[in-house]
């Protein structure tokens, strides 16, 4: 029997607290080896881990690159597997490879068969593919199933023509379904964090507001402490309850800290929507057990009538190629804001002659607006100011050009009253033009309404065998 | 009194690629109702620092965990052209000098 196979039937056998422990946050940056050791040796039922976020933009799941380094990502996913096994609990990996598409899925998947060889690790391995087929979504816009929210313009079949990978994010059913085949490892594409930690809970039978509400919070790590922190955390669930103790001694989760992760990255801390249904924190209680631990209570949950997947896509929208550079002139940075367009002006004058313009060329100047999204009238200039000129143009060799024309005519731009007839930009290194490979944007952030959430995401087994060297 | 004075923490976040949340949590319950009852902490003046229209503005009190969020479209999404913070975890400046009563 494999691992899932094996904590199922022992808990239903003697029904005791299960405990869960959330590894990581985000796979792939390291994991304190002492608080994972002190993870592993409280015995969990499960090791959880999340590997991905939409918030890391656009470029690694167009691209369909890991924002993470294979080597950290390798070490990482052999630490868990490792004692995953030598436990013999299912791994659960959500959002593989920084962004669940095909190819970080892919990725993952030959990371964790390398480390198998090598180890020579047996194991039964669950693998959940994410990828949402373009027919599918074509027919899903003619049919009028796919969903707007947050302001997003309608989606197009162009849109979905034009994305380089299109993802759905999975709740518990694939999850669930792994877990009752058997196996030893569960490896899934986009996937709802709360799906790696909840479902477990749900095939036991647990109720799934607590279940939903304590994988909402340990998918974080140890986040929801004071200090918080990437450390690993255990919870214990029972049928009233779950209690949170973080594997840094460091780390205390009191009722205030806890209840004050539910805000975190969330629009709504009282009610949040799921691919199954609907978390109501509404009448959530934190309590504390001792200095270092919190248990919680509370949570609701209503199924879902209507399920939607929420869906994610990138487009590539040309090359991208930046320009690096500094200035310590008053009189420069004073006048820059309207220096600048005049600059583009000119490259734009050099680079097109008799066409038409085929790029964008924008700035961010640091100490003025590089950061921030508004920027109150009348504040004194800053001292320095660093610029970065950003080109994005349809190819590498295209972009690159308008930066180091823009590089030339911005060190050498006469304006009046220029004292610093030299040059007026500092360039921290040369070439201080970088290119950066193709940009992306998502053109895909929509709800598809589903009648069978669970047959987008089919789970295949994949068994490896690399039985032990003799003798 | 300027907010960042009583505040623990005063973090902006994305909340998926289209909306920013920006959260200020309090240390006691007296800071916390002398704070979510300001009126400089009103949907109006809120919209005014960071130029947006009132009615884009969401503003929710969480009594149990001492906090007040404030929900925000984004006016570029995460990652399009032009963005200049693509977490959005740099976007709570604003809120630091707000005049506490």
């Amino acid at each position: 029997m494999s691992a899932s196979g094996r904590v199922i039937a022992e808990l239903r056998r003697s029904p005791r607290p299960i405990r869960l422990l959330g590894a990581s946050g985000q796979l792939g940056y390291g994991i304190p080896a002492p608080s994972f050791r002190a993870g592993i040796e409280r015995k969990p039922d499960l090791i959880g881990c999340d590997m991905g976020s939409i918030d890391i933009g656009p470029t690694y799941l167009g691209k369909g690159e890991m924002a993470t380094s294979p080597q950290a990502t390798r070490r990482d996913l052999r630490r868990v597997l490792q004692a995953a096994r030598s436990l013999d609990v299912p791994l659960v990996i959500g959002t593989a490879g920084s962004a669940g598409a095909a190819p970080h899925l892919d990725a993952t998947l030959a990371t964790l068969r390398e480390i198998a060889q090598a180890d020579r690790l047996s194991f039964r391995m669950a693998v959940i593919r994410a990828d949402i087929p373009r027919p599918l979504l074509a027919s899903a816009v003619q049919a009028g199933n796919i969903v707007s929210f947050d302001g997003m313009p309608a989606l197009t079949e162009a849109d979905i023509a034009d994305a380089a990978h299109i993802v759905g994010q999975m709740g518990m059913g694939p999850f669930r379904k792994a877990l009752e085949a058997d196996v030893d490892v569960i490896v899934a594409g986009r996937a709802c964090d709360t799906a790696i930690f909840a479902s477990l809970p749900a095939v036991l039978g647990l109720p799934v507001g607590l279940a939903m509400h304590m994988a909402k919070i340990i998918e974080c790590g140890s986040l929801c402490c004071v200090p918080g922190g990437r450390d690993p955390i255990l919870a214990e669930l029972d049928h009233d309850g779950f209690v949170l103790e973080s594997m840094n001694p460091e780390r205390r989760a009191t009722p205030t800290s806890v209840a004050a992760h539910s805000l975190y990255e969330q629009a709504d801390p009282f009610t949040m929507q799921e691919p199954d249904g609907t978390l109501d924190l509404t009448h959530a209680r934190y309590e504390s057990v001792d200095d270092r631990r919190a248990r919680v209570s509370g949570a609701v949950w209503r199924d879902t009538t209507q399920p939607t997947i929420k869906l994610e896509g990138a487009c590539r929208i040309g090359e991208r190629a930046v320009l690096l550079c500094g200035s310590a002139d008053p009189r420069f940075i004073a006048q820059c804001k309207a220096l600048l367009p005049k600059v583009a002006e000119l490259v734009q004058s050099l680079v097109c002659e008799d066409q038409p313009v085929d790029y964008t060329l924008t700035f961010r100047v640091y100490g003025i607006d590089g950061v921030r999204m508004v920027v109150p009238e009348n504040e004194p200039p800053p001292q320095e100011i660093f610029i970065i000129g950003e080109c994005i143009a349809s190819t590498p060799e295209r972009a690159a050009e308008v930066v180091r024309s823009c590089k030339q005519f911005l060190l050498h731009y006469g304006y009046p009253g220029r004292l610093s007839t030299a040059g007026n930009i500092a360039f921290p290194f040369t070439p201080p033009e970088v290119s950066l490979g193709p940009a992306y944007r998502f053109n895909v952030y929509h709800l598809l309404r589903v009648e069978d959430a669970d047959s987008l995401f089919p789970v295949e087994i994949e068994t490896m065998s690399n039985a032990s060297a003799p003798g | 009194m300027k907010l960042s004075d009583i505040a623990q923490v005063i973090r902006s976040k994305n909340a998926g690629p289209r909306r920013l949340t920006l959260d200020i949590m309090l240390g006691s319950d007296a800071d916390y109702q002398r704070v979510v009852q300001s009126p400089t902490l009103g949907r109006d003046h809120i919209a005014g620092l960071f130029r947006v229209a009132a009615e884009d503005v969401i503003i929710i009190p969480y009594p149990v965990g001492r906090a007040i969020k404030i929900v925000l479209a984004r006016q570029v999404m995460a990652g399009d052209p032009g963005d200049r913070d693509i977490y959005g975890a740099q976007q709570h400046a604003p809120l630091l000098g707000i005049e506490i009563p």
